[in-house]
Parts: C-alpha cells; structure tokens; sequence
C-alpha cells in the first residue's frame, strides 16, 4: 500500500540525526573546511551513534539498515552540512561492496578492520562507468595471477585518509576485475581544491608498478560486472539521499531567511518573484525525495529495475541541489555570496559533489538507453 | 513504512481502468476530437456497464470502531488518483465527459448534509448517463475565487441568484451544478455559500457552449442566473451549519476543500496526457529512430527526463492522495502535484512533438495531447495559483503570510 510514513524505528534514528547535523555538524561545518577535515571529536560521535557504519554489514559490527532506512538517515545528517558528512572516515563508498560481498575470504582483512575501527577508511575508484570520460588514466594490467596498477586516478573523496582501496576496473583484454589494495601501495596527490567539499580528503591516488597479487583479486569477468551494478545502485541512491539533505537545509535556511529580510518596506518573500521561487525549491526538493524513496526501494527488494531508477534518482539529485543551492545563493543577494551565511558553501559543495559523482547527461543518456531497449513505460512495478 | 506497492485493489483498479482506456476510450479519442463531443450511444453504453467519473473521495484514515478494531485503512484517494491517470491515458476529453458527479463531486461529499448527499449523488444509476458539475469562476473571478460576483438574496424559504459562470465542464448537460455566490459582497469570503442549482430550474440556462484550443469532446458551458430561486434545502450543509458553526464555514471553504481533493484527481489527468504522448513517442523511436548518431542521443536524453518527470509527478500526486486518505492536511501537496503535473505534461507533450518532427502534426494522437494538456496547467487553480499556495504554507510555519 503507497504510504510515506517512516516505521516508528525509523522516526527515532532521524529524530537523533537531525538532531545531531543540527547541533554538531553544522556547527563545525567551516572549521572543517579550513582544517581540510572533519575534527576528531565529531568523527568519535558519529562513530559512537553509528553513523559510520549503517551500510555496513552486522557480521561487520555494522548497522546493516536497508537503504530505505539509510536515506533517510543521510538525508537527515546532510542537513547538517553535506560537505561534513563527505569527509566522516568510513567505508565510504566502499560500504556497499562490503556489505554484499561480506563473506568473501579475500575481505576477512578488511572486515577485521572494521569490526573494532569503523572509522578506517575506504574508497572506491570506478574506473568501469562505461558513460564516463575520464582525463586521467590508470591502467589496470594481468600480469599471470596478479594485476599490475599504474597511473593515476581522478580526484576521489576521502583519498587523504585512505587505508584501503576498492578498484573496479578492466583488464587490457576488456575483462572486468574487482581488486582490493592496501598496505598504502599508492601516494595521494593532494591537489588545489578550493570549489567545495573541502573536508571530505579529496586526492587522487598513484600508483606506480603497483602488484595486485592473486589473493587481493576478489572477483573477475560477469560476476564482477553483477556486483558493480548493484554496488553502483546503492552509491547513487546514497549520494542522491544525500545532496536531498543539502537541498532541505538550503531551501529552510533561505524560507526563513526571507521571512526576516525587508526591502521596499515589507519581508521580501511577500514578493511573488521570491515567493515563487521559494515554491520551486520545495518542490524540487520533495520530488528528488520520491525518486529516491522509490530507487532505495527497489534496491532493498534487489529488483532489476532498480539500477535504472538509481540513476534517474541521482541525475535528478544532481539537478535538484545545483538549482536549489543557485536559488538560495540568489534569494540572499550579496549575503549570499560572504561566507558569514552557510548559503555560499554549499553551492559550492553542491557543485563539488555534482563533479564527483557522475555527468548528468550521461546518466540521462544510460537511462535513455535503457528505456529504448526494455518495455520503457513509466510502470508501476 | 514507506512503500510505493499498490495494495491489491489499488492494482485491480488499475487494470481494469487501464483496459478500459486502452479498448473502450483510446479507439475513439481522435473522432470525438473531430466530432467536438463524445457520441451519445457511446456514453449511453459506458453509463450501463456503470463507468462514472466519481472524484469525490473524503474523510480521515481508518478509525476506531466500539469493538476497538481498526477499520481498514481508507484508500479512496490513492484509488481515484490511479484509476484517473489510466482514463486520461486513454483520452483526457473522453474521461471529462464521463457521466457522474464529476467535479462537482466534491463539494457535496465534504460539505453537503446526509440528506444533500443522498439526494444529489444517488442519481447516477444506470438507466441514464447523468452529470454533476462545479460553476465557480466568473469573467471577473478566476483564480480570484473570492471576487465571486454572483449574488444570493435570501427570501422565503430560498435564495435568489443572479450572476454568471464560465468555463464550466459539462455545464449544460448537468442535473445539478453546484454554484458559489455571495450573500454579501461586503463579508468577502465569509459572505460566500456554495448552492446545488438543479437542470431546468427557472432562471437558470446555458448561454453558450465554448469553442477550444483542446479537450474539444468535451462541453464546456457558459451559464446564466437570472433571478434563479433555489430553495433553502439546496444550501450546501444547510443554514444551520452557518449559525452555529464556531469556524464559520463559507462557500469559499468549500471551495478550497474541493481542490484539495480534486487538485491530484486533475494532476493524474495531466501524468496520463503525458504518459500518453511518452508511450506513443517512444514505440515510434524504436521503430524509425537509427539506433545510433546524434538523434538516437537526442532521443534518449529527451525520453529519459520525460519517464523521469513523468514519474516525479506521479510520486507527488499520490502523497498528495495518501495524506487526504489519512486525513492529513494536504493543501501545499495538493499544489505541489497539481503545479507540477500541469507544466511537466505540457513539457512533455511539446518534446514528444519536436521528437516526431513535422510528421507529428498530420493525425497523429500527440498534437490532440498537446492542444488538450494546456489546460490542466490552468484550471482547478492556475500554476501561478499553485505556487502561491505553496509558498503560504512553506511560510506559514514563520507566521508570515505571502
């Protein structure tokens, strides 16, 4: 039955979460960015209220929540500040990979890791999005049993805290293969970032003659593929929950913003070209939440549709908290624009966060692909 | 717990609301387009196998009973919201001009006394295709629904009414209309009382039928009230509600209680236009489109964010419908999807066009879409409407009032 109602389990999380992004992670939102990462006594909280760990599986000591659980709990903590939660050491964007491949023997090193530490951190390179262009290249090479790395890969978050790296790639013969590497076989080049999500250890990795031996090889050819798929479901339901929650603190922050501002004698919002505009932003903001109630839905019952509705819930995402964070930005005027308001940060890391997961028009293009060549009705599965 | 699954009767509906649309309402979609009216034996037939179009769905969620069992939870909304994308899917003029209570519906459901209600909805039986309908924009009250002109004087046992309606769907064909007038221009909206003016009362009569740009099948009607007496017993809820109430309900009340229950009916409409045009562009895609190069691109970035936005607004609309069924004020989601719905389905309607490229003018169903969506983006509240109702209650929280 269509219902939008959170379970009673789900009402008490959020109420802890928004709690927690309201007092604590906004709070220190720009002294993360100066810092270039998250202070360590927030880091110990999440850990202790188990934000760090929700995806992760309970053999792990994680939390194993459904996504639908998940999202809102991201949403509620990116409220907070988006660009905080980016930078919280975790599994990252690895924790859905752990989470379905928990039982793999080649993980037991990873998983030991976890089950005291759950701030060790992971990332996840993507090198086998067949839509993407990248500007950089690592080259991924079977040398008989093992995989030789060189190169290097385009700026990730959380590279600067790296202890592990999951790497989705192809082999040079076209075959694709899912590596873990550790024992900080890479340097991180740290860069000049400056745009946003300033806290969240963005770096690129390098590898130079990097041996990937047989045992660190986790899984190879179709089923490597199947895995990346799904793992790649989860992450873009995740970001999308998560640039959701940068779009409510903008459009709130800017609702109340214009109650109090005057100009021409009355509160600006009671000038219909900000009142408007107001209006678009909620709008814009529930409906990126639908899409991805229902892409993190169809990800908890493992349908195949799910893959498709994870895309257009993160192209929409990524729409959605780009023309949110614009307007609140715009509707502040000048105040929008100094960083004594939140507003201009997270334009910034909205478009910071845009940049790093994934083109728009490419996601547009893979879902248009997929609606030419399946039944292509806007079905109700 | 957040699910989007259709309960079981909610696919029920589904299906055979789809079937119909698909057989009974598609095959004649373009004709009664040309004819400019929905032919008569074939509403005579839908009427008999008793198809309406009922949008009146009101009341909380599953209550208590003396036995302390909880009802079932109520899922009328969420029914009516689902079964109207699939008729407008097939036709959204042909849907319109369904027999039933229509719009006018509403009102009598949320407001209307148990003997109103009996009186006035039980005449939709099967012998006859009959019609409710709504009357309350004027020429110089639209979306200004407090502006209304018309007057009622009371008099002995009634109420004398003088004014003018238009754009009223099926109008002229209605047993009854449920009319907004005024006892007192002077009280503004407390003034405002909502009357059912039956067919054939005196004073009552259809000027004219209007010419359109779309929905051409179905009737929209200009209507005159002259020195119209309707008796007392035709007040909605009845004079006494009036005296004692605390809240003072008015006709202008009535009104917007309406819409937050017909504003999703009507945005479903629009999501069926717009999967319409969605479907029948895409087989077509498949069909002649190469496969590769710029205009498979192009094809595939345009009917990605229509499924997309198509199924943005359905989300909307059935929360919209979810909270009427609990019984949740849902005033700002009711704007939402309707605002909404109505942009997206032109949008996607006119991108369905420029896909089809010139071919798409010469009979085919998509250029009758697009005439026909424009509409939905204009009555039961205009989109600029919309967005003023929703930034009312986005501010509200803050005391402010825009």
């Amino acid at each position: 039955m269509i219902s939008f109602h959170p379970t009673e389990e789900e009402l008490a999380f959020l109420e802890v979460a928004k709690d927690f992004a309201k007092k604590k992670i906004r709070k220190v939102a720009r002294t993360g960015e100066v810092n270039l990462k998250v202070n360590e006594e927030l880091v110990e909280e999440a850990r202790e209220l188990g934000f760090l760990s929700l995806e992760l599986p309970e053999e792990w000591n994680g939390l194993e929540l459904p996504l639908i659980s998940q999202v809102q709990i991201m949403k509620a903590l990116s409220y907070g500040d988006l660009g905080i939660v980016q930078g919280l050491p975790s599994a990252g964007d690895a924790a859905p990979f752990y989470r379905i491949m928990h039982n793999y023997s080649q993980l037991q090193s990873v998983k030991e890791k976890y089950m005291d530490q759950p701030d060790y951190c992971s990332v996840l390179i993507d090198l086998c999005k067949t839509s993407d262009f990248a500007t950089t290249e690592l080259v991924v090479k079977r040398k008989g049993n093992n995989y030789e790395l060189n190169g290097m890969t385009e700026p990730v978050r959380l590279a600067r805290f790296a202890e592990s790296v999951v790497l989705f790639a192809f082999d040079q013969e076209g075959q694709a293969v899912i590596l873990l590497v550790q024992d900080n076989k890479w340097t991180v080049q740290e860069g000049d970032y400056r745009l946003g999500l300033l806290a969240s250890g963005l770096g690129r990795l390098v590898f130079e003659n990097c041996v990937v031996p047989a045992n660190q090889v986790i899984v190879t050819g179709n089923d490597a593929e199947k895995i990346m798929k799904k793992v790649r479901t989860r992450k873009f339901v995740l970001e999308a929950a998560k640039q959701n929650g940068l779009m409510e603190a903008a459009l709130d922050y800017t609702t109340q913003y214009t109650t109090e501002r005057k100009a021409f004698g009355q509160e600006i919002a009671k000038f219909q070209g900000v009142s408007f505009k107001i209006a678009k932003m909620a709008m814009e903001t529930r409906i990126v939440n639908h899409l991805m109630f229902e892409a993190a839905l169809k990800a908890d019952e493992d349908s195949q549709s799910a893959y498709g509705l994870a895309l257009r819930a993160l192209h929409r995402a990524h729409k959605g908290v780009r023309f949110v964070t614009d307007a609140a930005v715009q509707l502040l005027g000048g105040h929008g624009f100094i960083q004594e308001f939140p507003v201009e940060k997270w334009m910034r890391d909205a478009q910071a966060q845009v940049a790093l997961y994934g083109r728009e028009s490419n996601y547009l293009l893979e879902r248009g692909t997929e609606l030419l060549t399946s039944e292509g009705r806007v079905s109700v599965e | 717990m957040i699910s989007l699954e259709l309960s079981e009767q909610q696919k029920q509906i589904k299906e055979m609301t789809h079937w119909f649309a698909e057989h009974e309402i598609r095959p004649i979609a373009l004709e009664a387009d040309k004819l400019g009216k929905v032919p008569d034996d074939w509403l005579h037939q839908v009427n008999q196998m008793g198809i309406h179009l009922n949008t009146s769905s009101f009341g909380g969620g599953g209550k208590e009973t003396s036995q302390g069992k909880k009802k079932k939870e109520r899922e009328g909304n969420r029914m009516g919201v689902i079964a109207t994308e699939e008729m407008a899917w097939g036709d959204p003029a042909v849907t319109l001009s369904l027999p039933g209570a229509g719009l006018g519906g509403p009102p009598i459901e949320s407001s209307g006394t148990p003997e109103q209600k009996e009186r006035f909805l039980s005449i939709f039986t099967n012998d006859k295709p009959r019609w409710g309908a709504y009357a309350l924009t004027e020429p110089e009250a639209g979306s200004d629904a407090s502006g209304v002109k018309t007057t009622a004087i009371k008099v002995n046992d009634g109420y004398i009414l003088n004014g003018q309606k238009i754009f009223i769907t099926n109008g002229a064909r209605a047993s009854w209309v449920v009319v907004f007038a005024t006892v007192d221009p002077k009280l503004g909206r407390a003034g405002q009382r909502a009357f059912v003016v039956e067919k054939g009362t005196p004073g009552f009569t259809c000027t004219k039928l209007v010419k359109k740009m779309g929905l051409r099948a179905n009737e929209t009607a200009e209507l005159l009230l002259e020195d119209c007496f309707v008796p007392t017993e035709n007040l909605l809820g009845g004079e006494k509600l009036y005296e004692t109430s605390e809240s003072k309900p008015s006709g202008f009340q009535v009104a917007m209680k309406t819409f937050d229950s017909t504003r999703p009916i009507v945005a479903a409409m629009a999501i069926g236009i717009a999967r319409a045009a969605y479907e029948y562009t895409l087989n077509i895609v498949r069909r002649e489109y190469p496969k590769q190069g710029k205009y498979y691109y192009l094809a595939c970035q345009i009917l990605a964010e229509a499924e997309q936005n198509i199924q943005a607004a359905r989300l909307l609309t059935w929360e919209a419908a979810w909270m009427a069924d609990l019984g949740i004020a849902n005033a700002k989601e009711a704007a939402m999807c309707k605002a909404y719905a109505g942009q997206m389905a032109l949008d996607v309607c006119s991108k369905s066009l420029e896909l089809l490229g010139p071919t798409g003018l010469d009979g085919h169903l998509v250029e009758k879409l697009f005439r026909d969506v424009k509409v939905f983006d204009i009555f039961e509240g205009t989109n600029e409407i919309q967005h003023l109702v929703i930034a009312r209650r986005q501010y509200a929280p803050y005391g402010l009032r825009v």
